[in-house]
Protein backbone atom coordinates (compact mmCIF):
# COMPACT_ATOMS: atom_id res chain seq x y z
CA UNK A 1 0.00 0.00 0.00
CA UNK A 2 2.69 2.42 1.03
CA UNK A 3 4.41 1.60 -2.14
CA UNK A 4 1.93 2.08 -4.28
CA UNK A 5 1.32 5.36 -2.71
CA UNK A 6 4.79 6.14 -2.86
CA UNK A 7 5.00 5.41 -6.58
CA UNK A 8 1.70 7.26 -7.44
CA UNK A 9 3.70 10.23 -5.84
CA UNK A 10 6.96 9.63 -7.63
CA UNK A 11 4.19 9.71 -11.03
CA UNK A 12 3.26 12.82 -10.66
CA UNK A 13 6.44 14.49 -9.69
CA UNK A 14 7.34 12.59 -13.14
CA UNK A 15 4.66 14.15 -15.18
CA UNK A 16 5.21 18.27 -13.38
CA UNK A 17 9.21 17.84 -14.04
CA UNK A 18 8.70 16.46 -17.73
CA UNK A 19 6.45 19.60 -17.91
CA UNK A 20 8.67 22.21 -16.54
CA UNK A 21 11.56 20.45 -19.07
CA UNK A 22 9.21 20.99 -21.68
CA UNK A 23 8.66 24.65 -20.75
CA UNK A 24 12.44 24.97 -20.81
CA UNK A 25 12.87 23.52 -24.16
CA UNK A 26 10.49 25.48 -25.71
CA UNK A 27 11.54 28.44 -24.30
CA UNK A 28 15.11 28.05 -25.08
CA UNK A 29 14.86 26.53 -28.68
CA UNK A 30 12.92 30.02 -29.37
CA UNK A 31 15.31 32.67 -28.09
CA UNK A 32 16.98 34.64 -30.86
CA UNK A 33 20.44 35.63 -30.86
CA UNK A 34 19.21 39.46 -30.40
CA UNK A 35 16.61 38.99 -27.47
CA UNK A 36 20.20 37.43 -25.79
CA UNK A 37 21.18 41.29 -25.28
CA UNK A 38 20.16 41.54 -21.57
CA UNK A 39 22.12 38.03 -20.50
CA UNK A 40 25.24 39.57 -22.56
CA UNK A 41 25.11 42.52 -20.38
CA UNK A 42 25.04 40.67 -17.10
CA UNK A 43 27.58 38.32 -18.10
CA UNK A 44 29.42 41.16 -19.15
CA UNK A 45 28.75 43.16 -15.95
CA UNK A 46 31.04 40.09 -13.90
CA UNK A 47 33.52 39.45 -16.94
CA UNK A 48 34.67 42.57 -18.10
CA UNK A 49 36.64 43.63 -14.72
CA UNK A 50 38.06 40.46 -14.40
CA UNK A 51 39.28 40.45 -18.24
CA UNK A 52 40.41 44.47 -17.70
CA UNK A 53 42.48 43.09 -14.68
CA UNK A 54 44.59 40.70 -16.74
CA UNK A 55 45.30 43.17 -19.21
CA UNK A 56 46.18 45.72 -16.72
CA UNK A 57 48.51 43.05 -15.25
CA UNK A 58 49.90 42.07 -18.78
CA UNK A 59 50.85 45.46 -19.44
CA UNK A 60 52.57 45.59 -16.18
CA UNK A 61 54.29 42.70 -16.86
CA UNK A 62 55.19 43.88 -20.26
CA UNK A 63 56.77 47.18 -18.63
CA UNK A 64 54.25 49.17 -20.67
CA UNK A 65 53.64 51.81 -18.08
CA UNK A 66 53.38 54.83 -19.70
CA UNK A 67 49.69 54.44 -19.33
CA UNK A 68 50.51 55.69 -15.18
CA UNK A 69 52.61 58.23 -16.39
CA UNK A 70 49.43 60.71 -17.13
CA UNK A 71 46.21 58.88 -15.76
CA UNK A 72 44.62 61.83 -14.47
CA UNK A 73 44.74 63.48 -18.07
CA UNK A 74 43.72 60.09 -19.75
CA UNK A 75 40.83 60.29 -17.28
CA UNK A 76 39.75 63.64 -18.03
CA UNK A 77 39.78 62.94 -21.93
CA UNK A 78 37.50 59.69 -21.21
CA UNK A 79 34.70 61.86 -19.16
CA UNK A 80 34.64 64.17 -22.40
CA UNK A 81 34.69 61.05 -24.67
CA UNK A 82 32.09 60.03 -22.89
CA UNK A 83 29.53 63.27 -22.59
CA UNK A 84 30.11 63.47 -26.68
CA UNK A 85 29.49 59.65 -27.47
CA UNK A 86 26.36 60.14 -25.51
CA UNK A 87 25.71 63.21 -27.61
CA UNK A 88 26.25 61.58 -30.52
CA UNK A 89 23.99 58.43 -29.39
CA UNK A 90 20.84 60.75 -29.09
CA UNK A 91 21.20 62.25 -32.06
CA UNK A 92 21.53 59.14 -33.91
CA UNK A 93 18.42 57.68 -32.45
CA UNK A 94 16.78 61.05 -32.79
CA UNK A 95 18.29 59.90 -36.77
CA UNK A 96 16.65 56.53 -36.73
CA UNK A 97 13.19 57.36 -35.73
CA UNK A 98 13.55 60.24 -38.61
CA UNK A 99 14.36 57.33 -40.79
CA UNK A 100 12.03 54.74 -39.95
CA UNK A 101 9.36 57.09 -40.22
CA UNK A 102 10.43 58.33 -43.82
CA UNK A 103 10.63 54.64 -44.70
CA UNK A 104 7.32 54.18 -43.53
CA UNK A 105 5.52 56.37 -45.17
CA UNK A 106 7.74 55.87 -48.58
CA UNK A 107 6.17 51.83 -48.23
CA UNK A 108 2.84 53.34 -47.66
CA UNK A 109 2.84 55.72 -51.07
CA UNK A 110 4.19 53.10 -52.82
CA UNK A 111 1.94 50.74 -51.98
CA UNK A 112 -0.67 52.79 -52.15
CA UNK A 113 0.27 53.48 -55.77
CA UNK A 114 0.93 50.33 -56.52
CA UNK A 115 -2.05 48.68 -55.55
CA UNK A 116 -4.31 51.26 -56.53
CA UNK A 117 -4.81 49.55 -60.49
CA UNK A 118 -6.53 46.37 -58.82
CA UNK A 119 -9.87 45.69 -56.82
CA UNK A 120 -9.42 44.12 -53.79
CA UNK A 121 -11.29 42.38 -50.16
CA UNK A 122 -9.75 42.57 -46.92
CA UNK A 123 -10.00 39.93 -44.77
CA UNK A 124 -8.80 38.01 -41.51
CA UNK A 125 -6.65 34.89 -40.69
CA UNK A 126 -8.81 33.05 -38.48
CA UNK A 127 -7.02 29.62 -38.83
CA UNK A 128 -2.91 28.64 -40.00
CA UNK A 129 -1.98 25.37 -40.71
CA UNK A 130 -1.53 23.00 -37.94
CA UNK A 131 1.22 20.73 -39.21
CA UNK A 132 5.19 21.37 -39.99
CA UNK A 133 5.32 20.44 -43.49
CA UNK A 134 2.72 22.96 -45.16
CA UNK A 135 2.23 26.02 -44.96
CA UNK A 136 -2.12 26.81 -45.48
CA UNK A 137 -4.19 29.50 -43.81
CA UNK A 138 -7.83 30.50 -43.94
CA UNK A 139 -9.73 33.67 -44.30
CA UNK A 140 -13.10 35.24 -42.99
CA UNK A 141 -13.86 35.61 -46.65
CA UNK A 142 -15.44 33.69 -49.39
CA UNK A 143 -18.07 33.38 -52.10
CA UNK A 144 -20.17 35.62 -50.33
CA UNK A 145 -17.81 38.57 -51.32
CA UNK A 146 -16.95 37.70 -54.25
CA UNK A 147 -14.12 35.43 -53.37
CA UNK A 148 -13.26 32.88 -56.68
CA UNK A 149 -10.24 30.34 -56.84
CA UNK A 150 -6.96 31.02 -58.28
CA UNK A 151 -7.18 35.10 -57.04
CA UNK A 152 -4.33 36.35 -55.75
CA UNK A 153 -3.62 36.91 -52.05
CA UNK A 154 -1.47 40.48 -51.30
CA UNK A 155 -0.82 41.89 -48.01
CA UNK A 156 0.17 45.32 -47.01
CA UNK A 157 4.03 44.28 -46.93
CA UNK A 158 3.88 41.71 -49.95
CA UNK A 159 3.04 38.62 -51.58
CA UNK A 160 0.97 36.01 -49.19
CA UNK A 161 -0.21 33.27 -51.52
CA UNK A 162 -3.48 32.67 -53.82
CA UNK A 163 -7.02 31.03 -52.97
CA UNK A 164 -7.52 27.15 -53.51
CA UNK A 165 -10.63 26.94 -52.40
CA UNK A 166 -13.85 28.51 -51.02
CA UNK A 167 -16.65 27.58 -49.08
CA UNK A 168 -19.23 30.61 -48.57
CA UNK A 169 -17.79 32.67 -45.86
CA UNK A 170 -14.34 31.52 -45.64
CA UNK A 171 -11.40 30.84 -48.28
CA UNK A 172 -8.65 28.66 -47.75
CA UNK A 173 -4.92 30.15 -49.21
CA UNK A 174 -2.02 28.49 -50.16
CA UNK A 175 0.84 30.65 -49.02
CA UNK A 176 4.27 31.30 -51.53
CA UNK A 177 6.40 29.88 -48.69
CA UNK A 178 4.43 26.25 -48.78
CA UNK A 179 6.81 23.58 -50.24
CA UNK A 180 4.04 22.66 -53.03
CA UNK A 181 4.17 26.25 -53.51
CA UNK A 182 6.32 27.93 -57.09
CA UNK A 183 6.15 31.30 -58.66
CA UNK A 184 7.65 32.62 -61.46
CA UNK A 185 9.67 36.18 -60.40
CA UNK A 186 11.97 38.33 -61.70
CA UNK A 187 14.67 40.51 -59.87
CA UNK A 188 13.50 44.24 -59.78
CA UNK A 189 17.26 45.47 -60.67
CA UNK A 190 18.16 43.81 -63.33
CA UNK A 191 14.46 41.74 -64.59
CA UNK A 192 16.11 38.13 -64.28
CA UNK A 193 13.11 36.14 -64.50
CA UNK A 194 13.48 32.90 -61.61
CA UNK A 195 11.37 30.30 -60.12
CA UNK A 196 11.10 30.58 -56.21
CA UNK A 197 9.70 27.72 -54.02
CA UNK A 198 8.55 26.94 -50.77
CA UNK A 199 11.09 25.38 -48.49
CA UNK A 200 11.22 23.57 -45.14
CA UNK A 201 13.97 25.41 -44.19
CA UNK A 202 12.24 28.79 -42.30
CA UNK A 203 8.90 29.93 -42.17
CA UNK A 204 9.20 33.08 -44.23
CA UNK A 205 12.44 31.81 -46.65
CA UNK A 206 11.92 31.08 -50.96
CA UNK A 207 14.62 29.03 -52.47
CA UNK A 208 14.97 30.53 -55.89
CA UNK A 209 16.02 28.02 -58.76
CA UNK A 210 16.52 28.48 -62.33
CA UNK A 211 18.64 31.00 -62.32
CA UNK A 212 20.00 32.47 -66.00
CA UNK A 213 23.94 31.51 -66.48
CA UNK A 214 24.48 34.70 -67.22
CA UNK A 215 22.18 36.60 -64.60
CA UNK A 216 23.92 38.38 -62.18
CA UNK A 217 22.12 37.89 -58.38
CA UNK A 218 23.21 40.12 -55.76
CA UNK A 219 22.42 40.27 -52.23
CA UNK A 220 19.55 42.74 -51.37
CA UNK A 221 17.80 42.58 -54.27
CA UNK A 222 14.72 42.64 -54.36
CA UNK A 223 11.79 40.01 -56.35
CA UNK A 224 8.91 40.27 -57.61
CA UNK A 225 5.82 38.54 -59.43
CA UNK A 226 6.96 38.12 -63.09
CA UNK A 227 2.87 38.44 -64.10
CA UNK A 228 3.52 34.71 -66.10
CA UNK A 229 1.60 31.84 -65.03
CA UNK A 230 -1.65 33.59 -65.18
CA UNK A 231 -2.39 33.48 -61.39
CA UNK A 232 -0.10 36.34 -59.84
CA UNK A 233 -0.56 39.71 -61.42
CA UNK A 234 3.29 41.57 -62.30
CA UNK A 235 5.09 43.30 -59.79
CA UNK A 236 4.34 42.54 -56.56
CA UNK A 237 6.90 42.36 -54.09
CA UNK A 238 7.86 38.98 -53.13
CA UNK A 239 10.88 39.83 -51.12
CA UNK A 240 14.75 40.34 -50.64
CA UNK A 241 17.60 37.49 -52.07
CA UNK A 242 19.47 36.98 -48.32
CA UNK A 243 21.92 34.53 -49.67
CA UNK A 244 23.54 33.47 -52.92
CA UNK A 245 24.87 29.95 -53.66
CA UNK A 246 27.34 29.32 -56.22
CA UNK A 247 27.39 25.86 -57.25
CA UNK A 248 30.35 23.86 -59.66
CA UNK A 249 27.29 23.62 -61.99
CA UNK A 250 26.20 27.41 -62.92
CA UNK A 251 22.42 26.38 -63.58
CA UNK A 252 22.31 24.38 -60.51
CA UNK A 253 23.48 28.02 -58.40
CA UNK A 254 20.17 29.24 -56.37
CA UNK A 255 19.39 32.04 -53.97
CA UNK A 256 17.72 32.33 -50.57
CA UNK A 257 15.05 35.28 -50.58
CA UNK A 258 13.51 36.56 -47.28
CA UNK A 259 9.70 37.07 -47.56
CA UNK A 260 8.29 40.86 -47.65
CA UNK A 261 5.58 39.08 -45.47
CA UNK A 262 6.20 37.94 -41.78
CA UNK A 263 4.03 34.68 -41.69
CA UNK A 264 4.16 34.04 -38.47
CA UNK A 265 2.51 37.41 -37.69
CA UNK A 266 0.39 37.60 -40.51
CA UNK A 267 -3.49 38.85 -39.45
CA UNK A 268 -5.02 41.14 -42.22
CA UNK A 269 -4.71 40.07 -46.38
CA UNK A 270 -6.47 41.30 -49.28
CA UNK A 271 -7.82 39.81 -52.25
CA UNK A 272 -7.02 40.56 -55.67
CA UNK A 273 -10.44 40.07 -57.24
CA UNK A 274 -9.97 41.88 -60.33
CA UNK B 1 -25.92 4.55 -24.56
CA UNK B 2 -22.86 4.15 -23.76
CA UNK B 3 -20.80 4.31 -26.67
CA UNK B 4 -22.78 6.88 -28.55
CA UNK B 5 -21.41 8.84 -25.24
CA UNK B 6 -18.12 7.44 -25.90
CA UNK B 7 -18.40 8.61 -29.41
CA UNK B 8 -19.57 12.10 -28.75
CA UNK B 9 -16.72 12.55 -26.22
CA UNK B 10 -14.16 11.81 -28.97
CA UNK B 11 -15.37 14.25 -31.42
CA UNK B 12 -15.07 16.75 -28.39
CA UNK B 13 -11.25 16.09 -27.84
CA UNK B 14 -10.78 15.75 -31.28
CA UNK B 15 -12.34 19.45 -31.49
CA UNK B 16 -10.15 20.64 -28.57
CA UNK B 17 -6.79 18.55 -29.57
CA UNK B 18 -7.69 21.07 -33.21
CA UNK B 19 -8.08 24.19 -31.41
CA UNK B 20 -5.09 23.65 -29.48
CA UNK B 21 -3.07 22.73 -32.24
CA UNK B 22 -4.50 25.86 -33.85
CA UNK B 23 -3.59 28.29 -31.24
CA UNK B 24 -1.57 27.56 -28.59
CA UNK B 25 1.13 24.98 -30.38
CA UNK B 26 1.26 27.76 -32.92
CA UNK B 27 3.97 29.58 -30.75
CA UNK B 28 4.28 26.75 -27.44
CA UNK B 29 6.83 25.40 -30.55
CA UNK B 30 10.48 23.54 -29.70
CA UNK B 31 12.76 25.52 -32.56
CA UNK B 32 9.19 26.51 -34.43
CA UNK B 33 8.07 22.93 -34.64
CA UNK B 34 4.49 22.04 -33.97
CA UNK B 35 3.51 18.70 -32.30
CA UNK B 36 0.76 16.40 -33.83
CA UNK B 37 -1.42 15.54 -31.06
CA UNK B 38 -4.37 13.86 -33.41
CA UNK B 39 -1.31 11.03 -34.00
CA UNK B 40 -1.71 10.24 -30.41
CA UNK B 41 -5.66 10.37 -30.81
CA UNK B 42 -5.62 7.96 -33.26
CA UNK B 43 -3.22 6.01 -31.77
CA UNK B 44 -4.71 5.62 -28.32
CA UNK B 45 -7.89 5.60 -30.13
CA UNK B 46 -6.72 2.02 -31.52
CA UNK B 47 -4.57 0.76 -28.86
CA UNK B 48 -8.04 0.83 -26.66
CA UNK B 49 -11.30 0.78 -28.37
CA UNK B 50 -9.47 -1.61 -30.72
CA UNK B 51 -8.31 -1.87 -34.12
CA UNK B 52 -11.72 -1.33 -35.99
CA UNK B 53 -13.24 1.67 -34.37
CA UNK B 54 -9.64 3.03 -33.79
CA UNK B 55 -9.17 2.76 -37.85
CA UNK B 56 -13.07 3.77 -38.38
CA UNK B 57 -12.03 7.12 -36.40
CA UNK B 58 -8.45 7.74 -37.59
CA UNK B 59 -10.06 8.12 -41.57
CA UNK B 60 -12.80 10.15 -40.15
CA UNK B 61 -11.03 12.49 -38.20
CA UNK B 62 -8.48 12.52 -41.10
CA UNK B 63 -11.38 13.68 -43.63
CA UNK B 64 -12.35 16.61 -41.11
CA UNK B 65 -8.46 17.32 -41.18
CA UNK B 66 -7.77 17.24 -44.57
CA UNK B 67 -11.31 18.98 -45.46
CA UNK B 68 -10.52 21.77 -42.92
CA UNK B 69 -6.90 22.66 -43.87
CA UNK B 70 -5.42 19.79 -46.12
CA UNK B 71 -4.59 20.69 -49.89
CA UNK B 72 -6.40 18.08 -51.13
CA UNK B 73 -8.25 15.03 -49.61
CA UNK B 74 -5.81 11.70 -49.31
CA UNK B 75 -2.80 12.22 -46.95
CA UNK B 76 -4.60 12.56 -43.25
CA UNK B 77 -7.24 10.08 -44.02
CA UNK B 78 -4.78 7.63 -45.15
CA UNK B 79 -2.55 8.27 -42.90
CA UNK B 80 -4.67 8.75 -39.65
CA UNK B 81 -7.01 5.37 -40.51
CA UNK B 82 -3.09 3.31 -40.69
CA UNK B 83 -2.28 4.73 -36.74
CA UNK B 84 -5.97 3.73 -35.63
CA UNK B 85 -4.93 0.48 -37.47
CA UNK B 86 -1.58 0.02 -36.26
CA UNK B 87 -2.89 1.21 -32.81
CA UNK B 88 -5.16 -1.89 -32.52
CA UNK B 89 -2.50 -3.90 -34.11
CA UNK B 90 0.18 -3.08 -31.28
CA UNK B 91 -2.21 -3.34 -28.22
CA UNK B 92 -2.54 -7.25 -29.12
CA UNK B 93 1.01 -7.58 -29.22
CA UNK B 94 2.42 -5.07 -26.64
CA UNK B 95 1.34 -4.10 -23.21
CA UNK B 96 -0.20 -0.30 -23.22
CA UNK B 97 0.91 -0.33 -19.13
CA UNK B 98 4.21 0.30 -19.37
CA UNK B 99 4.58 4.37 -20.27
CA UNK B 100 7.68 3.59 -21.74
CA UNK B 101 6.53 1.27 -24.73
CA UNK B 102 3.63 3.70 -25.32
CA UNK B 103 6.14 6.69 -25.56
CA UNK B 104 7.88 4.10 -28.04
CA UNK B 105 4.92 3.56 -29.89
CA UNK B 106 4.04 7.28 -29.71
CA UNK B 107 7.49 7.80 -31.31
CA UNK B 108 6.81 5.13 -34.23
CA UNK B 109 3.40 6.53 -35.19
CA UNK B 110 4.46 9.91 -35.34
CA UNK B 111 7.26 9.03 -37.82
CA UNK B 112 5.10 6.60 -39.64
CA UNK B 113 2.32 9.65 -39.91
CA UNK B 114 4.82 11.90 -41.12
CA UNK B 115 7.12 9.86 -43.56
CA UNK B 116 3.94 8.44 -45.16
CA UNK B 117 2.29 12.26 -45.02
CA UNK B 118 5.48 13.64 -46.75
CA UNK B 119 5.67 10.74 -49.21
CA UNK B 120 1.99 11.68 -50.17
CA UNK B 121 3.04 15.07 -50.50
CA UNK B 122 6.02 14.24 -52.89
CA UNK B 123 4.22 12.11 -55.02
CA UNK B 124 0.83 14.63 -54.97
CA UNK B 125 2.57 17.96 -55.90
CA UNK B 126 5.30 17.28 -57.14
CA UNK B 127 7.52 19.43 -54.35
CA UNK B 128 11.04 19.26 -53.63
CA UNK B 129 12.32 16.30 -51.52
CA UNK B 130 14.59 18.22 -48.47
CA UNK B 131 15.61 15.36 -46.76
CA UNK B 132 17.60 17.10 -44.11
CA UNK B 133 15.37 19.24 -43.46
CA UNK B 134 12.39 16.90 -42.73
CA UNK B 135 14.71 14.93 -40.85
CA UNK B 136 15.16 17.81 -38.76
CA UNK B 137 11.78 19.21 -38.31
CA UNK B 138 10.34 15.13 -37.78
CA UNK B 139 13.31 14.55 -34.90
CA UNK B 140 11.97 17.23 -32.93
CA UNK B 141 8.26 16.64 -33.77
CA UNK B 142 8.49 13.13 -32.39
CA UNK B 143 10.92 14.66 -29.28
CA UNK B 144 7.47 16.72 -28.77
CA UNK B 145 5.21 13.73 -29.38
CA UNK B 146 6.99 11.78 -26.82
CA UNK B 147 7.29 14.74 -24.12
CA UNK B 148 3.61 15.50 -24.33
CA UNK B 149 3.10 11.20 -23.93
CA UNK B 150 5.14 11.17 -20.84
CA UNK B 151 2.91 14.27 -19.48
CA UNK B 152 -0.48 13.01 -20.53
CA UNK B 153 -0.06 9.10 -20.12
CA UNK B 154 -1.79 9.28 -16.60
CA UNK B 155 -5.05 10.67 -17.91
CA UNK B 156 -4.53 9.19 -21.10
CA UNK B 157 -4.39 5.52 -19.58
CA UNK B 158 -7.38 6.20 -17.12
CA UNK B 159 -9.98 7.67 -19.89
CA UNK B 160 -8.17 4.53 -22.22
CA UNK B 161 -9.22 2.36 -20.00
CA UNK B 162 -13.14 3.77 -19.71
CA UNK B 163 -13.25 3.59 -23.23
CA UNK B 164 -11.87 0.08 -23.31
CA UNK B 165 -14.18 -1.38 -20.86
CA UNK B 166 -17.46 0.52 -23.29
CA UNK B 167 -16.13 -1.32 -26.33
CA UNK B 168 -14.85 -4.15 -25.47
CA UNK B 169 -16.27 -5.22 -22.70
CA UNK B 170 -14.63 -6.54 -19.11
CA UNK B 171 -11.50 -8.23 -20.39
CA UNK B 172 -9.75 -10.84 -18.45
CA UNK B 173 -5.97 -11.13 -19.58
CA UNK B 174 -5.81 -14.74 -20.54
CA UNK B 175 -3.09 -13.51 -22.25
CA UNK B 176 -0.92 -13.55 -19.21
CA UNK B 177 -2.37 -16.38 -17.01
Amino acid sequence: MVNMHKSKKRGVIGVIITAIVLIIIVVVSNIKSNDLSSLEGVLGYFIIPIQNGLTYLKNGIAGNDSFFTDINKLKNENIDLKKRNSELEEELRELEIVKAENSTLKEYVNLKDKYTEYTTVPGYVINKDITNYSDIIIINIGENDGIKVNMPVISEKGLVGHIISVTETTAKVQTIVDTSSSISCTITSTRDNLIAKGTLEEESTLRATYIPTDATVLQGDTVETSGLGGIYPKGILIGTITEVTNTQNKPDRYAKIETAVDFTKLETVLVITQ
Amino acid sequence: MKKVLSIVLIFIIFIIIFLLQANFFNWFTIAGVKPNLFIILALFIGLFAGQRIGTIYGVVLGIFLDVILGKSIGASTVMLGLIGFLGGYLDKNFSKDSRLTVMLMVAGATAVYEIGSYIFNVAQFSINIEILNFSKILAIEVAFNVILTIIAYPLMQRAGYVLEDIFKGQKVLTRYF
